[in-house]
């Protein structure tokens, strides 16, 4: 499936805004799954500088530095990306969780890809015993890894209430988790500090969502940024994507932004600007299947 | 000091000693196994012991009174205030067989853990090879990804190591712990060393203690050396004056004469580090990090991080700036290592660790986990990393004795579930020290850190260090995270030592005058310095003639009088004293003391001190020491000891902090230096006395004249006499005027006040490039022409108030010229909403 993505940020300040240096996370990663055919980002004011490099999980970085006084920041970044899933064959035996646990301690490797960057709390994944102890009925003794992660994920989707008033970007998944409702960005991380209590490695992906499904019913999450959790599996099955918000694999339907411990290594744009008073932000996400025609954002 | 022909042999000693008491099964410093002294301390207290009971008395008040008035200070987390600095009276002694061998130890593990940053971040080698789990590593909040791959500049990554140390039960050192983040306490070493050394002069030099200032030299030459250019700039990096060691760090700046900087006073961008300072952007070429690690670049690294430097890391890439420590060097501070350090020893350097690590096994490894696992009710868990994120997960150390049955069932379930997060350690009682308390010598136990530095010759060991000592009488080595009191630490020579300090031989120093560039941030502080200082001033001038020019009338209310009547008006205006009616006693007090009143004295002079402290590095200990006594004298006792106060009484408070203001004003006039510091300094004092004038003369002299009003006003700005010897009529406004006012040779007129400025402004370096005149400088020779021209006679509330505001203006553009990037940078992260 082949898809054209637009993603635009705006930034509105109150006062005039001498200088800003952003980082921004806007360019589809290319993994197994993935190919991206084309991508741009367009800057307004025009940066005076301009530098790519690409993160520690892989994804790509753009700083850029704007010297020109302006009121209005706008990041327009659009992409054509190919995403075709491959799934390993379900008759694969899966490993006890416990011994995905084990192999993940035990690991040699500090590879970008490697499993051991997702075992422990990080900035906004902290535990807390009672997600820890509402992950772990997904997870008797025994119990195959997939099935469990996927259990696990069903009965966030089931459990939680998507109130996109509920939180905030700051909330923390203990918080959202009391409340029993919130985001994407919430359910990736109670499912991630759950898996991670249990000592299974849990990473944070964030991306896009197709806005209308052929056939299907329309997906939470497609008006913006999406986010999903990615479990290591052991080192045969190696890393699945799960979607607690909608309650699926990820498939077809997602297109990977970037890959990180949790939303801090993998926010969209963070900077500094030079500047006082109070700043309006506003995104607008269009995700259109090749062909079809646009949909009204 | 008199020389003693008939030493008294140990007269104190025995006394001191005879109840001493080490506990039972712990080595002690002082007593061996045997009962008998270790040599070291018989040197000590031999010596000791020739010191009259009453003059020893004498010295350790003064040690005490030394680290009260230098300000030697910490902050204990959380803590808006600092604290004092608590010194034992009796240094740590160390003899010199027993010191080599520490110091051997720390020079190679410095040389181990250098090796193991270089292959965790570089190669991976140990990783792969399975010499160290991954996960031990990937664990730390202090493992900084975006560090793979990247060579520091300057070759290394440690600059300064720190290991804590401990004697175990067995007599010997014990590492406990590594500091390789950013470790502190170096300072307070050399502070302690000078406040112990002073008060103990003879003793210092009789026992051939090494000396602390060739390490410092090292280590400042050490950081030099891995600068590209040959002359470098060396900043610390401080993250501001509310850390907990800001004393130290603005200590260590002045001694070792770096710049102390905050992330915000750097610019990184076009290959280039620099800070800014009032002469413009001046590169740097190293940055001795106080900051943690994760906080030093916000583009790549905490984007929450206010402390650091946007584009850092991209600068060490690009190979501009040598950062000291490199960050990401803090991972080596977990605990989860510790284990694997004698394996890694003989790997990396071929040797065996010379030093032992406290014993400890990280729980990760299964079978680490399982013999842990079976002596939970011997051993101390501990989180094997300092950990990521907040929430309630925080956890603790545990120590197995102490736990009962339910506390080791949930223990072992902890493990089971992520032993990967604890490390199991053997519990070391620690040895321990005599502390002096009441008289007499009590065993305590201590921790002691000791330093090594980089230097191009290899590492250099600072033979002495930061003592530790714990209050209880028992400690475990895993307990004690904190000590509460320092101690200096004596390394004693077998011969005498020379003497040496931070100066260097002559031929090695270039003649040169002006100081550096003057930092936008210091010049921001000193310029409010003067300003609050200057404003606490002419308050306290208000409330003495409010409280000594109207004996005559009753004091239980205000009167009538017209003078009167203003001076609270005046107070009123700025906000230092209430609108409700108050006795005059009551408006006073307020305007001097009253904590919530944004106007007063009180308000003034913590504003004041606030500027001070982020000045530490810059200002003499007796600048700060007088701006400490002022705040205690303004701030007064305990609450309810002002009711019974008279006017009298009041005059006197004035006039005592007055005097302190004097003695400030004559110190900056004296002793400080005639480089741009200065400038701001008074620059700041000019500008608001210049303000206050004008307020002053609009209030009592701006409207028709008024009895009383025109006396008044030469009281507050200090003309009586001047007045009264160049006429001989009564006081009539033109003169008043005049004198106060436009007069260039009376040093309280506004255009006095105006004319320095400019003579101020005139002096500074340029900035700009094209040879303009900078918008400060234009301002204020408009201004003055302006009041030159002036006729005593025109001048009423218009023109004063015009002049007020051009000097607020003026002020303005002192601070956009000059430190444009003070308190106003916001940013931009966080918001983004996520569906």
């Amino acid at each position: 499936m082949i898809y054209d993505v637009a993603h635009v940020t705006t930034y509105r300040y109150e006062e005039q805004v001498a200088s800003a240096t952003c980082t921004l996370r806007l360019t589809p990663m290319r993994t197994a799954d993935q190919a991206v055919l084309s991508s741009a980002i367009e800057v307004h004011p025009p940066p005076a500088s301009r530098r790519t490099r690409s993160g520690f999980f892989g994804a790509r970085t753009d700083e850029i530095r704007i010297d020109t006084p302006h009121r209005e920041l706008r990041i327009e970044a659009r992409s054509r990306v190919e995403v075709q899933t491959v799934r390993q064959p379900s008759l694969l035996a899966e490993p006890a969780w416990e011994e995905v646990r084990d192999a993940a301690a035990r690991s040699d490797s500090l590879a970008p890809s490697a499993p051991v960057h997702h075992l422990f709390p990080s900035p906004f994944v902290a535990f807390s015993d009672p997600m820890t102890r509402y992950a772990a009925k997904s997870f008797p003794a025994g119990a195959g890894v997939v099935e469990g992660a996927l259990a696990l994920m069903r009965r966030i989707k089931a459990d939680f209430v998507y109130d996109p008033r509920a939180t905030q970007v700051t909330t923390l998944p203990f918080q959202a988790f009391e409340r029993r409702r919130g985001v994407c960005q919430d359910f990736a991380h109670i499912m991630i500090a759950g898996l991670r209590g249990l000592g299974l490695p849990a990473a944070y992906v964030s991306g896009y969502i197709r806005t209308t499904p052929i056939g299907g019913t329309r997906l939470q999450g497609s008006d913006a940024t999406h986010a999903w959790v990615s479990l290591w599996c052991g080192p045969d099955i190696g890393w699945i994507g799960l979607d607690p918000t909608n309650g699926i694999r990820a498939g077809d339907d997602h297109i990977q932004l970037a890959l990180g411990r949790d939303y801090a290594d993998v926010a969209p744009v963070t900077g500094i600007i030079l500047g006082s008073g109070a700043q309006r932000l506003t995104v607008a996400v269009d995700v259109i299947p090749l062909g079809a025609a646009p949909v009204d954002g | 000091m008199p020389v003693r022909t008939r030493p008294k042999p140990r007269i104190g000693l025995d006394e001191w000693t005879s109840g001493y008491a080490p506990l039972p099964g712990i080595p002690d410093e002082f007593l061996g196994a045997d009962g008998n002294p270790h040599p070291t301390w018989r040197r000590f207290l031999r010596a000791l012991g020739e010191i009259p009971p009453a003059e020893l008395g004498r010295r350790f008040a003064s040690a005490d009174r030394h680290i009260r008035d230098a300000g030697v200070s910490y902050r204990a987390y959380g803590e808006e205030t600092e604290r004092a600095w608590p010194l034992s009276h009796l240094p740590l002694l160390l003899g010199e067989a027993e010191w080599a061998a520490i110091a051997a130890g720390i020079e190679q593990r410095a040389r181990l853990l250098e090796a193991v940053l270089a292959d965790v971040y570089g190669e991976g080698r140990l990783v792969r090879d399975g010499h160290l789990p991954a996960a031990a590593l990937a664990g730390s909040a202090d493992f900084l990804r975006p560090m793979a791959g990247l060579k520091p500049p300057g070759g290394r990554w440690l600059h300064l190591y720190a290991a804590d140390l401990g004697r175990g039960p067995d007599g010997r050192w014990w590492v406990l712990g590594d500091r390789t983040q950013a470790p502190s306490g170096a300072g307070y070493a050399l502070e302690n060393r000078l406040v112990l050394s002073r008060a103990f002069p003879d003793l210092y030099a009789r026992l051939n203690v090494e000396r602390l200032a060739p390490f410092f030299a090292a280590f400042r030459e050490g950081l030099a050396a891995c600068a590209v250019r040959a002359t470098p700039r060396i900043g610390l990096l401080t993250p501001g004056p509310y850390s907990q060691t800001y004393f130290e760090q603005a200590y260590l700046a002045r001694y070792l004469g770096l710049l102390l900087v905050e992330g915000d006073d750097l610019v990184a961008r076009d290959r280039r580090v620099d800070v800014r300072t009032v002469s413009g952007l001046k590169r740097v070429d190293v940055l001795w990090r106080r900051i943690d690690g994760d906080f030093a670049d916000p583009l790549e690294l905490n984007a929450a991080s206010r402390l650091g430097v946007p584009g850092l890391l991209e600068a060490m890439r690009r190979n501009v700036v040598v950062v000291a420590n490199a960050p990401g060097s803090g991972v080596i501070e977990s605990r989860s290592l510790l284990g694997f350090l004698p394996v890694l020893c003989r790997q990396l350097l071929g040797e065996d660790l010379r030093l032992p690590n406290i014993a400890t096994w990280w729980c990760g490894e299964p079978g680490a986990r399982k013999a842990a696992a079976a002596r939970l009710r011997e051993l101390a868990f501990e989180p094997a990393y300092r950990a990521a994120g907040s929430g309630p997960s925080g956890n603790g150390g545990l120590l197995g004795p102490e736990l009962d049955r339910a506390g080791r069932a949930r223990l072992a379930g902890l493990l089971e579930a992520r032993g990967i997060d604890w490390v199991a350690q053997e519990i070391v009682r620690l040895s321990t020290t005599p502390v002096w308390e009441g008289g007499a010598l009590v065993p305590r136990p201590f921790t002691l850190r000791v330093f090594a530095a980089a230097t191009p010759d290899g590492w250099r060991v600072m033979p002495g260090g930061f003592c530790r000592i714990a209050e209880e009488p028992d400690a475990r080595a895993v307990a004690m995270a904190e000590g509460t009191r320092s101690a200096d630490v004596w390394v004693l020579s077998e011969r005498p030592v020379a003497p040496v300090s931070l100066l260097p031989s002559a031929d090695q120093v270039q003649v040169r005058r002006i100081p550096g560039h003057l930092p936008s941030r210091a010049a921001d502080n000193l310029f409010w310095l003067g300003r609050y200082l200057e404003r606490a001033e002419a308050l306290l001038r208000v409330v003495r003639a409010l409280c000594s020019r109207l004996p005559e009338r009753g004091p239980a209310s205000f009167d009538a009088s017209p003078a009167a009547e203003t001076l609270r008006a005046l107070l009123v205006e700025w906000k230092a004293a209430a609108e409700t009616v108050e006795t005059r006693a009551e408006a006073a007090l307020g305007a001097i003391r009253g904590a919530e009143r944004p106007g007063s004295v009180l308000s003034a002079v913590l504003s004041a001190q606030r500027a001070a402290a982020g000045l530490r590095e810059r200002l003499s200990p007796d600048a700060w020491h007088l701006i400490r006594r002022l705040r205690a004298l303004v701030e007064g006792g305990a609450a309810g000891r002002d009711a019974g106060l008279t006017d009298p009484d009041i005059v006197e408070l004035v006039e005592a902090a007055l005097g302190l203001l004097a003695a400030f004003a004559g110190l900056s006039h004296e002793n400080m230096n005639r480089a741009a510091g200065w400038r701001f300094l008074e620059m700041g004092r000019r500008t608001e006395r210049g303000v206050n004038t004008c307020r002053l003369a609009r209030a009592l002299a701006g409207a028709g004249p008024v009895a009383g009003n025109l006396d008044t006003l030469l009281d507050l700005v200090d003309c009586q006499i001047t007045y009264h010897s160049r006429y001989l009529v009564g006081l009539t406004p033109s003169p008043v005027k005049d004198l106060v006012v436009l007069d260039p040779y009376n040093p309280r007129s506004v255009a006095f006040q105006v004319g320095a400025l400019a003579d101020h402004l005139a002096n500074l370096p340029p900035i700009r490039e094209d040879g303009l005149m900078e918008m400060p400088r234009r301002l204020v020779m408009a201004l003055e022409a302006d009041l030159a021209r002036q006729e005593a006679e025109a001048i009423g509330a218009p023109v004063l108030l015009d002049v007020e505001r051009r000097l607020m203006d003026l002020a303005e553009a002192i601070g956009t010229c000059y430190f444009p990037h003070g308190p106003h940078a916001a940013r931009a992260e966080n918001l983004f909403a996520l569906a």
